[in-house]
């Protein structure tokens, strides 16, 4: 494609031999075709499906037989309050967990930096890991369990020293606590392995020559190894504000119940309430395109930053 | 060489406790629970058991792992893993090679076309209304078809098939060689570690996935063990998961019941685990380092 403005001699040179390419190569076209049908059919045929956020959708008529409604659907949006509470939730679930989640991390990689004994640190990374890799069905089973308030080991506890036994899972002023809570649990470890890798690719040199200068430890962390993972951090800070309106949606759907919708519902779980829940498909495929629309926002604009800042593309 | 001083000592045992903390905040909801799975009723509704089982039994756990739904449900989840692995890792890495070749027209589009699915997508119901309009309501299909390709995956494999050096290529092209034959003879051969790694992200990820047999799968016969996970553990209500009768169910320890399936379901992967932990790390590192 580059080739396009050689002059015209060269066009036609070009062409004849991209035609070549393409005939001496026909069967990698042919290779390549099973994964153009999944491509068209499960990725773009379900964004053709968007376009019922503009109809009044029927399930019996289909896509051709539903009435068009113009934007109706999203002043809907706009004039309720319960999307409001849910836009609220999302929002306030996902900056928590940046703000407290996303530093985290990177603390956690300072300090298996500095432990010295092998055994100790593969031990810890080993434990920590584990979460990362359990569905959050079991999780939330496991949490569930531990923070009943008949018969779980922290009610337990709190009884123990005099309290009240909590009931965690049903608690509006708690439940965003408990999300934000056990989305760390699960993920802080799995989280600081880019770090890990990050301050791994230091040169020891430079923590040297800091210590002939008289550099203790905790001067080397904050002046070698913080500055050298930035733009690690930065790049993954960039990724994570992209997923801004995913709060965590298979998290909270196998946690939350009716009690604590009013703090806990968030736009992935609204979408599946309201769609498969009350039948309402064409309202849900509204929201869901507003979610989507924003997050493709917020990854093209994260992007420019990462190239502007970085000098780096994220894809 | 460096003199070690108080301060630092102080900060060693500073960074020994709190990583202790965090191994210790990460074990312990699971020993406690895998005490109770072992423990008599009696002893888990009165709250006595922590770190330790009391009243140590185990027919609580042999009732939950003989149970006819559940050894259903791991088989379905068995089957779903084993069949989507394999598809996706073929299907992935039959695109991956001609997407390597920047050089033919077209693949730039096609990988364009690919990247954006990453960032902009149908949604959830405009998902379910295809899936629906395909007939693959209560299928097992509607599990592992529109999941074949993960594009991350994908981009990881491409970029290690455009790693590769393209001599050997050439010499059995000069041979006569097409290029099926240098993709299954060549290339392939010569890429079991990404393939390793990418075959346990895709098994992982259909082991795990409980929100889409949530969407498409109703039926209890093909209710993979994450949703009949789900409907034991939430369900307050044990009998409507299990298969018993109500006469047997006054036997049935419901609060050990719940603890030994979240143990039951969590085993798999802890035998797993070793691999998990060594190719996954490498994974994520290729990923991010390629992006």
């Amino acid at each position: 494609m580059s080739k396009r403005n050689e002059g015209e001699g060269a066009l036609l040179g070009t062409g004849g031999r991209r035609w070549k390419l393409i005939r001496g190569n026909l069967d990698m076209y042919l290779l390549l075709i099973p994964g153009l049908i999944f491509l068209l059919l499960f990725k773009y045929t379900p964004m053709y499906g968007i376009i019922i956020a503009f109809q009044d959708f029927n399930i019996f008529g289909g896509i051709s037989g539903s009435e068009w409604v113009g934007t109706a659907q999203f002043e809907r949006l706009w004039h309720s309050d319960e999307f409001l509470q849910v836009l609220i939730n999302t929002l306030l679930i996902s900056l928590y967990k940046i703000t407290i989640l996303f530093p985290i991390p990177i603390v956690i990689a300072l300090m298996l930096n500095e432990v010295r004994r092998m055994f100790f640190k593969r031990t810890i990374q080993t434990i920590i890991y584990l979460p990362h890799f359990l569905s959050w069905v079991i999780i939330s089973g496991l949490f569930l369990n531990i923070l009943s308030p008949s018969g779980g080991i922290v009610n337990e506890i709190i009884r123990s020293f005099g309290g009240e036994p909590i009931s965690f899972f049903t608690d509006n002023g708690l439940f965003r606590s408990l999300v934000v809570f056990t989305a760390g649990w699960k993920e802080i470890g799995w989280n600081a392995i880019v770090f890990i890798a990050a301050i791994a690719g230091i040169e020891q040199e430079q923590y040297e020559a800091a210590a002939i200068d008289g550099a203790g430890r905790i001067r080397q962390m904050w002046s070698i190894s913080l500055p050298g993972m930035l733009p690690t951090i930065v790049l993954m800070f960039i990724l994570r504000i992209g997923s801004l309106l995913e709060a965590g949606t298979e998290q909270i759907l196998t946690m939350y119940n009716p009690l604590v919708y009013e703090s806990g519902d968030v736009i992935g779980t609204f979408v599946y309430r309201m769609g498969l829940g009350q039948q309402d498909y064409s309202f849900s495929t509204a929201v869901g395109l507003f979610n989507s629309a924003v997050g493709f926002l917020l990854i093209v604009i994260g992007n420019m930053l990462s190239r502007k800042f970085l000098n780096r593309s994220i894809w | 060489m460096y003199r070690r001083t108080a301060k630092d000592f102080a900060l060693d045992g500073l960074i020994y406790v709190v990583l202790v903390m965090m191994g210790l905040i990460t074990l312990l909801p699971f020993v406690n629970v895998f005490s109770k799975s072992i423990s008599e009723e009696w002893a888990i509704l009165a709250g006595q058991v922590g770190i330790f089982p009391v009243g140590f039994q185990l027919d609580t756990m042999k009732f939950v792992v003989t149970n006819s739904q559940f050894l259903n449900s791991l088989w379905i989840s068995v089957l779903i893993t084993v069949i989507g692995t394999l598809a996706s890792l073929l299907i992935t890495a039959l695109t991956a090679y001609p997407l390597s070749k920047r050089e033919l027209p077209g693949m730039g589009i096609v990988i364009v076309l690919f990247i954006f699915t990453m960032m902009f997508n149908g949604g959830i119901i405009p998902n379910y209304l295809l899936i629906r309009e395909l007939g693959l309501i209560n299928n097992l299909g509607s599990l592992i078809y529109p999941a074949l390709i993960s594009v991350f995956n994908l981009l990881v494999i491409k970029s290690y098939f455009e790693s590769l050096p393209t001599s050997l290529e050439e010499s059995a092209k000069l041979e006569g060689a097409n290029n099926f034959t240098i993709l299954f003879r060549i290339i392939l051969p010569l890429s079991g570690p990404v393939l390793a790694t990418i075959g346990l992200f895709y098994a992982v990820q259909f082991w795990n996935d409980y929100f889409h047999p949530m969407l498409y799968i109703n039926s209890s016969s093909l209710k993979p063990l994450q949703l009949y996970l789900q409907d034991i553990v939430m369900n307050a209500d044990t009998s409507s998961a299990l298969d018993k009768s109500a006469d047997d169910l006054m036997n049935v320890p419901a609060e050990g019941v719940r603890s030994a399936t979240v143990i039951a379901s969590t085993i798999p992967i802890l035998l797993v685990y070793p691999f998990l932990q060594k190719y996954f790390i490498k994974g994520v590192l290729i990923g991010s380092v390629k992006g």
